[in-house]
């Protein structure tokens, strides 16, 4: 019996000692009152261990979680419409630029005969775009185009920031 | 109602696919036994409910690198025993809970005298006993009776070997046993 401690008496509850094992630690229960008393007491905490009651959360813990998912998801695509939005933007200006930068080396390819429709189109284009891009309004569509920048770069930190508390609370 | 009979894998792929609304099954799912191991884990019973809410979340946004190599539940209570051990680091709970480990289970036994278990209920004092045994315990305890896991599974979910999950269960099951002995609650138990 005296050989027979805690860890034993342990792995016999689990069925992990092999037959010969088993059989000893059983014959030993069987003789032992002491022995049996206290596997006894080690199969009713098995017991209650495996009767205990689960808690459970709120009542509208699902509901919760699935809201947050959903909040998660709509200010995803928020975010993404929001870029998409501010690129156009830029992309928009890029190509405006690069308009005009293909207008410059088309007019000075052609600048001995200018005739035809097209030709007093591109010159009318040509004497805008010149006189937007002169050096003071190009300052000016600069700071512009900073501008633009700065606040849609706050704006889209503020929206994410807030995404994030949303999602996080 | 069709969605119950559904298997974990087979939801999570319908979630995959889109079905974003699948994913409460899950959540019913387990949302009671991973409740209670936090709660006993955290001793605290807003503090389980807020790790749990975080830890569906992150299970919900890390879904698609699950890869089905594991079951989804140890993957689950994986997430939801590091994010139980954060939150204890955070509250700096870890430290009181260290002092309590393995070796010191005993001090549970102290806490309580003969006219508790009188007086009360015993399966609420048994809760109750339950409920305060040192985190790693706590969880050991409830994936192995709640969830039905393999001590081979709550190895892989603690990252600690199968013997030392045999070890932390023998003792949590040797401190209840103690206390059933030491206040003659056999017979009244069986």
């Amino acid at each position: 019996m005296n050989n027979i401690n805690d860890e034993i008496l342990n792995k016999y509850l689990d069925e992990e000692l092999n037959r010969e094992e088993m059989n000893r630690v059983r014959i030993a229960i069987e003789t032992s009152p002491q022995l049996k008393k206290k596997y006894e007491a080690l199969l009713s905490a098995n017991t209650i261990l495996k009767n205990v009651e689960s808690d459970s959360p709120s009542a509208d813990f699902t509901k919760k979680v699935m809201g947050k998912i959903e909040i998660k998801k709509a200010s995803a695509n928020q975010q993404k419409y929001f870029l998409f939005t501010v690129l156009s933007l830029l992309g928009l200006i890029v190509c405006g630029i690069t308009g005009y930068v293909f207008y410059e080396v088309i007019a000075s390819i052609q600048t001995s005969e200018p005739s035809g429709l097209v030709s007093n189109y591109s010159n009318t284009i040509g004497d805008y775009l010149s006189a937007f891009f002169e050096k003071k309004n190009l300052s000016i569509f600069g700071s512009v185009l900073s501008f633009i920048m700065l606040i849609s770069g706050y704006f889209l930190y503020d929206y994410q920031k807030h995404s994030k508390k949303n999602f996080g609370h | 109602m069709v969605m119950n009979n559904l298997t974990d894998v087979e939801i999570i792929e319908s979630v995959k696919k889109g079905n974003q609304a699948d994913y409460a099954v899950l959540i019913d799912r387990y949302k009671n036994k991973a409740f209670t191991m936090l709660k006993r884990m955290l001793k605290n019973e807003f503090d389980a409910e807020e790790v749990l809410m975080d830890c569906f979340l992150k299970a919900y946004n890390n879904l698609n690198s699950f890869k089905f190599e594991s079951k989804f539940s140890t993957w689950f209570y994986r997430i939801v025993y590091n994010t139980a051990l954060t939150k204890l680091s955070n509250s700096k709970r870890i430290i009181e809970s260290e002092m309590s480990s393995i070796d010191d289970l005993h001090y549970l036994q102290s806490n309580y005298n003969a006219d508790d278990f009188i007086k009360a209920d015993n399966s609420l004092l048994i809760k109750k006993i339950v409920n305060e045994l040192p985190p790693k315990n706590a969880a050991v305890v409830s994936m192995f009776y709640l969830e039905e896991m393999s001590t081979e599974e709550i190895s892989d979910v603690l990252q600690i070997s199968v013997a030392n999950v045999k070890v932390i269960l023998h003792r949590s099951r040797n401190l209840l046993r103690d206390i059933i002995e030491k206040r003659n609650l056999l017979q009244e138990i069986l």
